[in-house]
Formats: C-alpha cells, structure tokens, sequence
C-alpha cells in the first residue's frame, strides 16, 4: 500500500497556526468571499468566528450552511470561488479559506458535534436518484425540513464520484463516510444496490413519493473512438475507481501515458505519481493559458514530476503507441507508454430515468421537468461541475421542492 | 445547534443577555445603538449625558492605539469626552429607543459637577424612560475637575452624588469606578452606602501610549502637544478583573452586583468577568476596532460554554472563580512541577534556553549537535517560563515532585494544575 496516497496530501493546520492564518482576514464589510461562495457556506462569518475564539459557532455555520462541509473544505477549487475575491490579495495572498474550514470541521468531527436538527415529520416522501454530493445535500435539506427522503443508489457503497472518484489523498473515504453518516442521521433512508430504470421503475418512484429528484451525475467516462477495443486504454474514472476502492494498493506500470487537462486528469496523474509511477506523461489538449484544471492541482502534479505536454491532440493510437499533432503549429509528437489513461471527459447516462439530456444537461427550463413532479439537481442541471456547485445546485433544488409540495 | 437562555437579572432588572455597549463613543446617538440591539445587545448604556452648562469641545485626531509585533490593537487611547450632542436630543433618542425596543435594557449615563447637575440629570434620564442609570465617576479626560475621574478617585463626592441621584429617581443605579486608585472599594463603599445598586468598573486608565520621536510630542498630536487619557482595550483586562476580584472578597462588598468593562473581545473574556462576579458586561473598544457584529460569537460562544459546563442559567456562573484567588501567603509552596518536553513536537529554536538562562533559573541545557533542549531537574524551580515562551506548545507541565523542606507526606498526584502552558 502507498502511505502517500492515503495520508491527506495537504497538512491540517494546528490550533496556532489555523488562529495565525484566521489572524490575516480583514474582517471585510459586506465579505467578498461569502458573495462568491456557490454553496452560501458563508466564509466570513466562519473565520470571523474562529477568530473570537468560537471554534464551535464556526462550525455551526460551516454545518448549517453546507451539509458536505467537511468535503467541500477539501476538495473545492477555492482559488476560483471564495478566494478570489479575497481582499487580503491586495496585500500579500488570499486567506486559505479551503484550510480553515477543514480545521473547523475536523474540530466538529473530533468533539462529535451534532449540528443539524430535523422539524417535526410533515408527512411527505422524497425519492432521490444518486447519492453523489447533489442527491446527498439535497437529501440532508430536505430531511431537515421534515421530509421523510429516500435515496437510491445503483452502486454498492453510497457517495457517488466523492467515494469512487477523487483519490484518497484529497478526500479520505472516512471523511465521506462521516459526512453520509451525519445526513443518514437525518432520517434519510439510503437503498444501495438499486439502478432505477432496471430495479425500480421512475413510474413507481413517482408514484410512490410527493416528489423525486434526479441527482446522477457525469457518472461515465467518454471514450475516443481510436482507442475502441485498445486493451492498453482506460478511462480514467474506472482507473480512479479502482485505485480507491483499493485504498491504493495496486501494481502501477512504469510508463503511464495520460490524455486530458481537467481536474480529473489532475487526479489521475497525481495519484500515479504518489502510487510510484516513475513515468508519467500528461498529453492535453489545451494550452497552459486556458487549463482547466484548477491551479492547486495543476501545481500538485508538477510538484510530483509529471511531465505535462500542452496543446496536442492525439490523431492515432496502436496499443501503447500514441501519435498527436499539436492544434496550432506543425509538430508531432509520438509516445509510447505501458498503459494510457483517458481522462477526456464524462457523460450522463439517463438510461430509466425517463428525461431527455442535451449535452449533459437535463433539457428542461429551471429544475423541475414540466407537469411532472421531477426536479433535477448536480452535474445535469445547468451550472458547473464541481463538488461546490452541487451543492448549491442540491440547495435551491431543496428550496423549489419544499415550495412545490406547499411548505415554507 | 445550541440554544441556551442568556438572560439575566441586573439590578432588578431583565437583560436578554448581558452584554451591552459601555458609554463611549459606541453608543452616541439614536441610529448607533438601535443597529446595537438589532445585532444582538441585550443593552446599552448610552453616552454620558452632561450638564447643559458643560460645552463639550474635542480635539481631532483624539484616538491612538498601541501595538505589538503583528497585532494591531492591544491596548487603545481615546481623548473623547462625554456626549457632545444637546441634552434634548439626547432626552429624545433616549425616548425613542426605550419605545423602539421595550424588550432591550437601556441606561441612561449621567455625570454632573455638583449636586444639582446631577439631581437635574437623573430625573431628566428617568422622565425620558430609561431602565437604569450609571453615574459616571471616572472619565479620566474631562476638562472640568469637578467631573470624571477626579470624582471617582474621592469616595467623599462618591458618596454625596450618590444620594444626590437616590432622592432624584427611583430606578436602580450603577456608580463607575475609575482605575486610577489605589483602591477601589473605598469609593465603591461609598457610593453603595450613598445609595447606588451596584458598581460599574473599570473606566479607562491615565495613559500615555506613544511617543512621536521626531516630534518629541506624545500621540495623538493635537497642534504639537497631547494629554494623559484614558487607555482600554485588551491589555487593560487583567486591571479590571484585579478590581472586580477585590471588590468582591471585601466583606462590605461581597453582594455588591457588578457590571465589568475592560478588554472584553470574546465570549472567553466574558466568561472570565462572569466567573469573577460579574452580571453584566460592557464593551467599546473592541466594538470600535470590529463592529457591534461580535456579539454573535460573544453569544454564541458563551452558549456553547454553558452547555460544555451543563448549566442552564447564567447566574449559575457568576462569581465561581472569586473562592480560588486567595491571599499570596495562602498559596500551597510545597512542591515543585518540572517541564515536560516533547522533542516529537520541538522545531530546535532554543527560546526556551534563552529565557531560562536569561529570564530564569539557568536550567535548560542545549544540545549544538542536536539542537535540542534538556531540563536539568537540580536547577529548575518549575516556573514554566519555557512553557510560555515555547512558539510550538511543546512544552507542556510534567512531573510533580514535593520540595525536601516538605515534612507531611502528600499524594502529589492530587495537586491541582493548569491544563496546558500553551496560549493560542
């Protein structure tokens, strides 16, 4: 087993030093930070908080506002959300808002903090398709408000691409756990093993509940056409998968070729890298100026030693041999690796849920299918496809059901 | 999420929590403590209302503050004097406020030159609809000396404004001591024996907090030269709770109630005040640095700390830590507690070394290989100076051993001590 890509990559802050970085905040009036947070988990306030010496009130608002606090503090591209529009930047660098909520809700972890309340039972059922961060907030919302929420999940183990997609090293399966523990807590029923469309049908889900919410996520990776029946291609979310499930302990080639430039690319290069990979290559088809990946994990992997080619796209492949032609100028380039890792985007699969999907997204105005009683949320309503995003997508789609069955 | 009633009884009187603005600057107007009780005040004392005759006149610029190392306000200077705006306008937000807001405290602050001035205000302040009064004895920049601090520091003129206010009003009132004192319990004495309910303590101490060099002129500069004026804020905490503490453990004052000012910022600090005895609390300076905003974790916080004590009335806290600070001849001087050093923890920096040979007792020896401190135990007398001094918390409170002059054998392992040596 590889200790580097189980032990969390970034170190926890200590008492001291969480209080020295809560130390730098301004303090702002009317907090750019909380204006950017996509989940409303209100960084000003929290910091603030910490700084008064309120460690348990921080983490009451980190809870209350962000049922996957916990995952978010880890796993959200900060940089380009609260960040950003961090004042201190005017002086030296933002604050490490992502490290301080990460210490908060480890706090709330390690004193066993039960924050979150359930109202009395109103009666009505809510079924929810996925159990990935867009079907558990919007579950953990709902259940606060009284609902009585049942999700179904089509793999054996709930969490969605939080357990199965983003490396151990960045997200601990036990932090997912705890987060789904904590909303199951709640009242929600969670049904593993259940594919609707296959097990159920959307016709009785429907039936049977006041409302359902379709929370399924870009669960599958896209393959390219050259690479078809080629046994030493992979997708890079069933390689990520299987690494994790394995909590790391597997046999990695010597020689990895990876094509992609996006978070999930990031990952996968990073994870081989901490696994023990000695080569790795990373081909993507943009260029440095208009990267995808966020620049933490861009970082991280140079830090690690990948080799990273920007601007080639691959044009044939034969095996492990790979040729690529650059987008813009006229150059070639040609690799031959061991295995060669896919990360080059992913897809819904809506297969039984009955909705119509255009480019990865429900096609339908708002969230809610039209006269039906189907609302969807995460990756296939329209928005970005980051953890954070889920979130508030789960959010607003909690708030438009709750109004939808008549409640406050 | 934790939900604890805050209230508390002062005086007679229900707060919905005891924390209030204190008559300063933060509380000059109608619209500034209206925003104080819709952010969670449960009072405020308004800002002192003088004497029509009194002219207020500031200087500009009137504030300072003092700093250390990164932080910016440890302690702060302030040359302002009493409310600035006339006595009907203050009479009329008064009125509105108490009108506006029925379910919050208000105290009206007053402070006259002799008895008239403070009979006058007194029944100006109740006519208008305040809940109580605080006589402000101990503004330490008035440019009268017949008010403010020079009053406070006589338990005399204490006493006789006292019952000046007594045969003037029937609402309970509050006498705020000055600092600038040896002793606090004569006025405090005097002034409960005069009339009043209780005491507010502590106003700001005579300060001078800068000098500018090239000027040669204390800070702030007002066209070339400045005043002594009071000093508040965090560093002036452990004055106000050395006060509190005396007061309460003087047999004539051991009942008195007792609303506590100085450097409270966080729920920790209101705590501390509370466990001293205190029923109500005060803040300006740290409001003036962040906002009325710090209420909610002042609130919040001491909440979660009422729920970590398992009490469910605050008045059950109050005046728990009086009991333990005793005489210094009083204290168990029979053993000795030694250093304990986790090296897992120690970064090699030798400020322990450095203070205890220069500061101490010469006992922590240094490894140049290793860059590692020892305790030698034959030279340590247990001050723990390395403790305080140590940036990584490393050091931390070890083996308890009884000195050899002890002649009754004990069960060191009943010594009561601190949890850690470690400030965070």
């Amino acid at each position: 087993m590889s200790k580097k890509y189980v032990d969390e990559y970034e170190k926890a802050y200590t008492p001291r030093l969480v209080m020295e970085e809560a130390s730098r905040c301004l303090l702002c009036l009317d907090a750019p930070c909380s204006s950017a947070c996509p989940a409303g988990t209100d960084p000003a306030k929290f910091i603030r908080s910490l700084r008064f010496k309120n460690v348990k009130g921080a983490a009451e608002t980190v809870r209350i506002n962000n049922a996957l606090g916990a995952i978010c503090a880890r796993v959200c591209p900060t940089e380009r959300y609260c960040q950003a529009g961090c004042s201190r930047s005017g002086i030296d660098k933002p604050i490490d808002i992502g490290g301080i909520q990460r210490y908060i809700t480890d706090y709330e972890d390690a004193l066993k903090m039960d924050t979150l309340e359930v109202k009395e039972a109103n009666g009505k059922k809510v079924a929810v398709v996925g159990s990935g961060p867009a079907g558990l907030t919007s579950a953990a919302e709902l259940a606060k408000l009284g609902y009585k929420v049942t999700i179904y999940e089509a793999s054996n183990k709930a969490g969605g691409y939080l357990r199965f997609g983003i490396p151990e090293y960045r997200l601990p399966t036990e932090i997912v756990e705890k987060e789904i523990d904590r909303i199951v807590r709640l009242g929600v029923d969670i049904v593993l093993n259940t594919r609707v469309g296959e097990d159920i049908t959307m016709d009785q889900l429907r039936k049977e509940n006041d409302a359902v919410i379709l929370a399924i996520g870009a669960s599958k990776g896209k393959m390219l056409p050259m690479f078809l029946n080629n046994k030493k291609a992979v997708l890079a979310v069933d390689w990520l998968k299987k690494v994790k499930s394995k909590k790391g302990n597997i046999k990695v080639k010597e020689n990895v070729l990876v094509i992609g430039g996006g978070d999930v690319a990031m990952d996968v290069v990073t994870s081989l890298k901490l696994l023990g990979c000695p080569h790795v290559t990373d081909v993507v088809y943009e260029q440095f100026s208009e990267f995808k990946a966020s620049k933490k994990e861009l970082m991280g992997a140079q830090e690690q030693g990948v080799t990273i080619i920007d601007g080639y796209v691959p044009v044939a492949a034969r095996g492990g041999q790979v040729k690529f032609k650059h987008r813009v100028i006229n150059a070639e380039l040609k690799i031959k690796a061991d295995l060669v890792i896919l990360a080059v985007g992913q897809y819904v699969d809506a297969n039984g849920v009955d909705v119509e999907i255009d480019r990865n997204e429900v096609k339908a105005e708002g969230v809610q299918v039209a006269n039906t009683n189907v609302f969807f949320a995460g990756d296939i309503a329209h928005g970005e496809k980051t953890v954070v995003w889920a979130v508030r997508s789960a959010k607003e789609v909690a708030y438009r059901v709750n109004k939808f069955l008549g409640g406050k | 999420m934790v939900k604890k009633d805050l209230s508390i009884t002062f005086m007679g009187v229900k707060f919905p929590n005891p924390f209030c603005l204190s008559s300063s600057p933060v509380g000059n107007c109608y619209e500034m403590c209206a925003k104080a009780y819709r952010e969670g005040w449960g009072g405020v004392v308004f800002k002192t209302i003088g004497p029509k005759h009194y002219v207020i006149n500031e200087v500009s610029p009137r504030f300072d503050a003092l700093t250390k190392e990164s932080e910016p306000f440890i302690g702060f200077k302030n040359m302002e004097q009493i409310a600035e705006h006339p006595l009907e306008e203050n009479l009329a937000d008064l009125r509105r406020l108490k009108k506006e807001f029925p379910n919050n405290v208000l105290i009206a602050s007053i402070m006259g030159s002799n008895e008239e001035d403070w009979e006058f205000l007194a029944k100006a302040v109740t006519e208008a609809g305040a809940d109580m009064i605080e006589l402000n004895f101990s503004c330490p920049q008035m440019t009268s000396h017949a008010m403010g601090s020079d009053v406070g520091s006589n338990p005399e003129l204490c006493r006789k404004y006292c019952a000046a206010v007594r045969r003037s009003t029937h609402l309970p009132f509050m006498a705020k001591m000055t600092p600038n004192i040896t002793d606090m319990c004569e006025p405090a004495i005097a002034s409960i024996e005069g009339g009043a309910d209780g005491i507010s303590a502590i106003n700001t101490i005579k300060s001078i907090i800068n000098v500018d060099l090239d000027k040669k002129v204390g800070l702030p500069i007002v066209n070339g030269k400045s005043s002594i004026s009071g000093y508040s804020g965090k560093a002036v905490k452990p004055v106000a709770l050395r006060f509190i503490q005396q007061m309460r453990s003087h047999p004539k004052l051991k009942d008195a109630e007792i609303s506590g000012i100085g450097g409270i910022e966080t729920w920790e600090d209101a705590a501390e005040f509370i466990l001293l005895g205190c029923k109500n609390l005060q803040v300006t300076t740290a409001i003036m640095q962040y906002g009325y905003r710090i209420v909610e974790d002042m609130k919040n916080g001491l909440e979660h700390y009422m729920e970590e004590q398992g009490v469910d009335h605050l008045e059950d806290l109050v005046g728990l830590a009086n009991k333990n600070l005793i005489p210094a001849e009083e204290l168990d001087r029979d053993y000795i507690v030694y250093p304990n050093i986790n090296l897992d923890k120690c970064v090699g920096c030798g400020r322990c070394v450095i203070s205890c040979f220069d500061g101490a007792h010469q006992a922590m020896e240094w490894d140049e290989e290793k860059r590692r401190p020892n305790c030698n135990h034959d030279k340590c007398v247990g001050c723990l100076l390395c403790g305080l001094v140590c940036p990584v918390g490393a050091i931390s409170l070890g083996e308890r051993v009884l000195k050899p002059t002890n002649k009754k054998p004990r069960n060191v392992n009943k010594i009561v001590l601190q949890d850690s040596m470690e400030k965070l």
